[in-house]
């Protein structure tokens, strides 16, 4: 699935850790459950890894922790779900979060370019011509009445 | 009027070509009905029992002359030559074909005017006092404020996809005329004890399945601080509103669940991340944007009466003590034009109707109309002296009739006619009302009749003096009736009369509870006035005799 970042298609480096076991390696991107579960161990490896986060994710006991993840990867359950998009504002007004948040799961072409004001800095879309599309879209002449999100 | 400038401009000239690339991909098959319906949504484009229904957003209920002819011409070539004004101020066109949208989208861009979140789960249109700027009790006149939400809520990226859709009203007024408290976020513009402008802020009201009268949720938010504040709401609604049923993902099911004094405390805990921010109102911003509004020069008039005609006199006069207002100005009235005319659907006005007000507004009211929360239109700055040239052309093209707050003067939604939701139809119940009391309308009094053909309550039954609401039973088409609600000063909801009535008795029904309050009423005693003090049970006694 290609990956979106700084208007163009990239090589995605990272990959999902699906189990709940510790992972080993670098660029791992790991549930919640196995974060709060290895916390200890997973800062002791020094790795570099991220964390998926769901929409209606409890920010209250990660918010600390924020400087650990290189990458927050931030779920769409389904395109009208719209949590995801506060929870990304709020990573980088409210918590300061500077690195990369990307957009997976279900997102259109025609979103690409609202995810990335409200400061996403990475889309993973479903295939080829939607990323091609999503492009085409981000690189139109827009305006906005809202300030961007940095 | 506000006017564009090239920045409003540039942006729904985007949003034009945009929806017109999604309607083509839509009809090429690229994208899924699933996909492609909430982008259609938030143009304002649903599909309904017969074709896709347009709704076009008039911002704050404010027209001018020139986008009211633009409105005619759609009317005319894209539909059946009519239009209908909604409770929110929109206009809705139920005939377009779904190919023709883009073309009537880019029409509308011509005249500043667009469809953009006029339905969809995002932020619906900023509507507000009707009367703004011209009645004498205002605090503050409410529509740049209105046209600064309306900008901070257009295209919002973080908020195109809430829980559920989202409605905004403004009042400048202490007495509400824009029902605030029966919006998402009711705003009522304040003045505190140092002459500085902010608002009060109304939270969770709503109409529909769940009618809940709105609660304050800030006493005083400052001018400057006012739209920080919002985003910080609406934010709190976005994340934690409930997305699993649709019948329970408006905010006032989220500040019931979670309790008004511990949301408000989620709200100012956004809010204080964000309070001295982007968001931050300038002085220069606010002023920017009331320089964009039109000024009105009212010429200096004596305050003489309208010339008083020999011929027709009496009418004349019926129509200027039901349908014309005090103005501010001295020498001004507001005029009220109905759009209840009997035969006439409530809020339908026709192609030719509306070019016929375009140039009667240029004519007599500085080529502004706006349109009332009632479905009503209003020339809101008319000399008392050209009343009499102004009711006659009126009155020859139906936009006359004598009825402003009247029973007949209902609200009401398009019902099975024409929406797939209605559980029953309003338009022959409205026309039933309309004969059976034409003639003393005026006699009763002031009685705000209300009536949806279904429970999402488009037709504010709940908040009617009398509510009808259209109930599916076993297929049959069947009458909840409700008394004592109201939207003016203190919003009230409506008590139940008893069970449903049979679609042949309804109109015997309302008649029933109109003699029950001329025979009781002390005086000029309002609907309102008479059911409090006597109650509920002689209303049931006299409508449920038969059974």
């Amino acid at each position: 699935m290609p990956l979106i970042k700084g208007n163009k298609i990239v090589a995605d480096a990272w990959h999902v850790h699906a189990d709940e076991s510790v992972p080993k390696q670098d660029y791992c991107i790991i549930d919640l459950a196995c974060w709060q579960e290895n916390k200890a161990s997973l800062i002791s490896q020094k790795l570099t890894f991220g964390l998926t986060l769901e929409g209606d994710a409890d920010m209250t006991n990660v918010t600390d922790d924020l400087q650990h993840f290189a990458l927050i990867a931030i779920n769409f359950p389904s395109f009208v779900d719209g949590r995801g998009y506060s929870l990304a504002k709020n990573l980088r007004q409210k918590y300061g979060y500077t690195q990369d948040i990307r957009a997976v799961g279900d997102i259109l072409p025609d979103q690409a370019l609202y995810l990335t004001r409200v400061g996403f800095s990475s889309l993973f879309l479903a295939n080829e011509k939607n990323a091609l599309l999503a492009l085409e879209k981000l690189a139109e002449h827009n305006v906005f009445y809202q300030p961007q999100t940095v | 009027m506000y006017l564009y400038n090239e920045f409003d401009q540039t942006l729904i000239d985007k949003r034009v070509e945009q929806f017109r690339d999604q309607t083509q991909r839509f009809l090429r098959g690229d994208l899924t009905q699933e996909q492609f319906r909430p982008l259609r949504l938030m143009n304002g484009l649903y599909i309904q029992t017969h074709a896709p229904m347009l709704r076009v957003n008039i911002p704050y209920g404010l027209l001018s002359s020139k986008q009211l002819r633009m409105l005619a011409h759609i009317a005319h070539k894209y539909d059946k030559d009519y239009g209908h004004f909604t409770t929110r101020q929109n206009i809705q066109f139920n005939w377009p074909a779904l190919e023709s949208v883009p073309d009537i989208l880019a029409d509308l861009a011509r005249v500043q005017m667009h469809a953009i979140q006029s339905s969809g789960n995002c932020i619906r249109n900023i509507t507000c006092d009707p009367l703004a700027g011209v009645c004498a009790d205002e605090v503050e006149d409410p529509r740049p404020y209105c046209e600064i939400i309306r900008q901070w809520s257009t295209l919002h990226p973080e908020f195109s996809y809430l829980p559920r859709k989202f409605k905004i009203a403004v009042s400048g007024s202490p007495k509400d005329r824009a029902a605030v408290q029966v919006h998402d976020i009711g705003l009522h513009m304040r003045k505190n004890s140092q002459g500085d402008i902010g608002f009060e802020v109304l939270v969770g009201g709503g109409l529909g399945r769940t009618p809940v009268i709105g609660q304050t949720i800030a006493e005083f938010i400052a001018e400057a601080d006012i739209l920080a504040y919002l985003e910080a709401i609406l934010r709190t609604y976005n994340r934690l509103g409930r997305r699993d049923n649709k019948y329970k993902s408006r905010i006032k099911i989220l500040v019931r669940a979670t309790g008004l004094e511990k949301f408000k405390e989620q709200v100012e805990t956004e809010w204080a991340s964000i309070r001295y921010g982007d968001l931050v109102l300038k002085q220069d911003d606010i002023q920017r944007v009331k320089d964009r509004f039109v000024s009105l020069n009212y010429e200096r008039c004596d305050d003489s009466q309208p010339t008083q005609p020999t011929s027709d006199s009496g009418l004349f006069r019926r129509w200027f003590k039901q349908n014309t207002k005090d103005h501010k100005q001295h020498g001004y009235r507001i005029v009220f034009l109905s759009l209840k005319a009997p035969g006439c659907p409530p809020g339908d006005v026709t192609g030719k109707q509306m070019n016929l007000i375009a140039d009667l507004a240029e004519q007599y009211s500085f080529g502004q109309i706006r349109t009332t929360h009632d479905q009503n239109l209003a020339f809101t700055d008319v000399k008392s002296v050209d009343l009499y040239a102004l009711w006659q052309q009126l009155d020859k093209a139906k936009l006359a009739t004598v009825n402003i707050g009247t029973i007949t003067d209902m609200i009401c939604c398009p019902g099975l006619d024409f929406c797939s939701l209605a559980n029953a139809s309003s338009i022959d119940i409205a026309d039933g009302i309309t004969q059976r009391f034409k003639d003393d309308a005026v006699d009763i009094g002031d009685v705000s009749l209300k009536m949806s053909g279904c429970m999402n309550g488009c037709g504010h039954h709940s908040i009617g003096e009398i509510g009808i609401l259209g109930v599916d039973k076993k297929g049959e088409q069947w009458y909840q009736l409700t008394l004592g609600g109201s939207d003016s000063g203190q919003s009230k909801l409506g008590d139940r009369l008893g069970k449903a009535i049979a679609k042949d008795a309804v109109i015997d029904a309302i008649d029933d509870i109109i003699q029950v309050y001329k025979t009781n009423r002390a005086g000029r005693e309002s609907f309102s006035g008479t059911l409090n003090r006597i109650g509920l049970a002689p209303f049931k006694e006299k409508v449920y005799a038969a059974d």
